[in-house]
């Protein structure tokens, strides 16, 4: 309970000095950015400032959960364009990983599939 | 097993267009690219390493490690290898996921980072390589790749590893360079997405380019006007922004910027009259909601300028 806490407080200063980055990239309130006209001709709807900053505290949290260095994390969000930051609050668990790692359950799959050839097992035949 | 087999040999034919190179194209090579061997599940900041010392920068792979690995994945993603790019003051773009692409790039003298699956769609094994040059008589693609410094592959076998990721693969620009084929919209997207990153002197150099492609790209021109803001250059960027409207006089965020850029210098009755007619032509809840900002910074900078010391 206590770590909830301390980890939520964690994730509202996290989230805090984000957005502060933030409106220090673009300097004033009010100012439009560029990537709002650039991605203007095939999207209907522009992307609310607003939208950005709680796509960017919630990546950050994701960052943060699969082990990247706090100190890193910030550097890493301001380099995203708004649309991809929006994308990988969508769907970063959909995102593939380039790293060579065979997923657990590939590896798993890989065992059965010699087990299968050998005969030990009978699992992929067709009933 | 007739279910496995048809898990394996999946693999449908590649479709010409993305197979095909014009003909009487030579092989080519690109055989100084620098070689980083990657550490364990560390394919994604080898390859980065490669492309961008290429277009040269000095780079540390272990910062670029900081930059895009993500220990819980055991790798790296696509978008993160794009922003880590604009994190050292170079241009990502993402080209056509064709044959003929891959070549018009490195016979511009650039390798392309690809993404690629070794494995097979239900044991994936996602990989970041470096396409450095085609061999176009033995139909191989010569790759830094891994641990090998010159890995070459039948261009069958790339294909079909390559198709996996739709065909994904990026190029690292300098400011000053443009695509071989370059595609406006994408590349707007690329130069704002620099711009928003900081990049500030590189984004500008990129929006040149742009306009020496495309006289009065409004896009640009309003990059370079938000970049003049942000320096605090006001007449500079009331020029940019004047010179957006000018081109299109229905450009609800050249007005509103522009209408910032005036309140900046005193301008504060030209200014909301650049808001007003903005006003007339903002559908878009978000964006009307961009204007009431600016109408409240405007008033406060009149008021602020109306007390006296």
């Amino acid at each position: 309970m206590k770590f909830n806490c301390l980890r939520q407080s964690l994730l509202q200063v996290v989230s805090l000095a984000i957005i502060c980055t933030g409106f220090a990239q673009v300097s004033h309130a009010g100012v439009i950015e560029t990537s709002v006209l650039a991605d203007q001709e095939d999207r209907a709807t522009h992307i609310a400032r607003v939208e950005v900053l709680l796509a960017s505290a919630e990546v950050a949290r994701q960052f943060e959960k699969l082990g990247v260095d706090q100190a890193l994390v910030a550097q890493r969000i301001q380099t995203l364009s708004n649309t991809e930051l929006l994308l990988l609050q969508e769907q970063m668990d959909q995102q593939v990983a380039g790293g060579d790692a065979l997923a657990v359950i590939g590896t798993v799959f890989l065992v059965l599939l010699i087990l299968e050839l050998v005969g030990v097992t009978d699992i992929f035949k067709s009933i | 097993m007739p279910a496995l087999f048809i898990f394996l040999s999946g693999c449908a034919s590649i479709p010409p267009h993305i197979a095909e190179l014009e003909a009487s194209r030579a092989s080519v090579e690109l055989v100084d690219t620098p070689f980083f061997p990657q550490e364990r599940y560390q394919c994604g900041p080898a390859a980065l390493a490669a492309a961008i010392s290429s277009s040269g920068i000095e780079v540390d792979v272990q910062d670029l490690v900081d930059r895009v690995y993500l220990p819980g994945r055991q790798g790296s993603l696509q978008v993160e290898m794009l922003a880590a790019t604009r994190s050292v003051g170079r241009l990502p773009y993402v080209i056509d996921g064709t044959l003929q692409a891959l070549w018009n790039e490195l016979a511009a003298g650039r390798p392309v980072v690809v993404l690629q699956n070794l494995g097979v769609a239900v044991i994936p094994r996602w990989h970041f390589a470096v396409v450095v040059g085609v061999d176009t008589e033995r139909d191989a693609i010569l790759l830094r790749s891994g641990v090998e410094q010159r890995r070459v592959t039948s261009l069958k076998t790339f294909l079909r590893t390559w198709r996996r990721s739709d065909y994904w693969g990026f190029i690292v620009l300098r400011p000053e360079e443009l695509p071989a084929d370059v595609d406006r919209q994408r590349y707007q997207k690329a130069v704002a997405a620099l711009e928003k990153a900081g990049r500030t002197e590189e984004a500008t150099t990129a929006w040149k380019m742009a306009i020496s492609q495309w006289p009065g790209n409004p896009v640009a021109l309003f990059g370079l006007g938000n970049i003049e803001l942000s320096l605090g250059n006001d007449p500079e960027a009331e020029a940019y922004f004047r010179a957006v409207v000018e081109r299109d006089a229905r450009s609800v965020a050249a007005r509103n910027n522009l209408a910032i850029a005036l309140a900046r210098q005193g301008r504060y009755a030209e200014a909301m009259q650049e808001l007003s007619i903005a006003r007339e032509d903002a559908s878009d809840p978000a964006i009307a909601a961009e204007l009431a900002d600016t109408e409240a910074l405007i008033a406060e900078l009149s008021r602020d300028a109306a007390v006296p010391d």
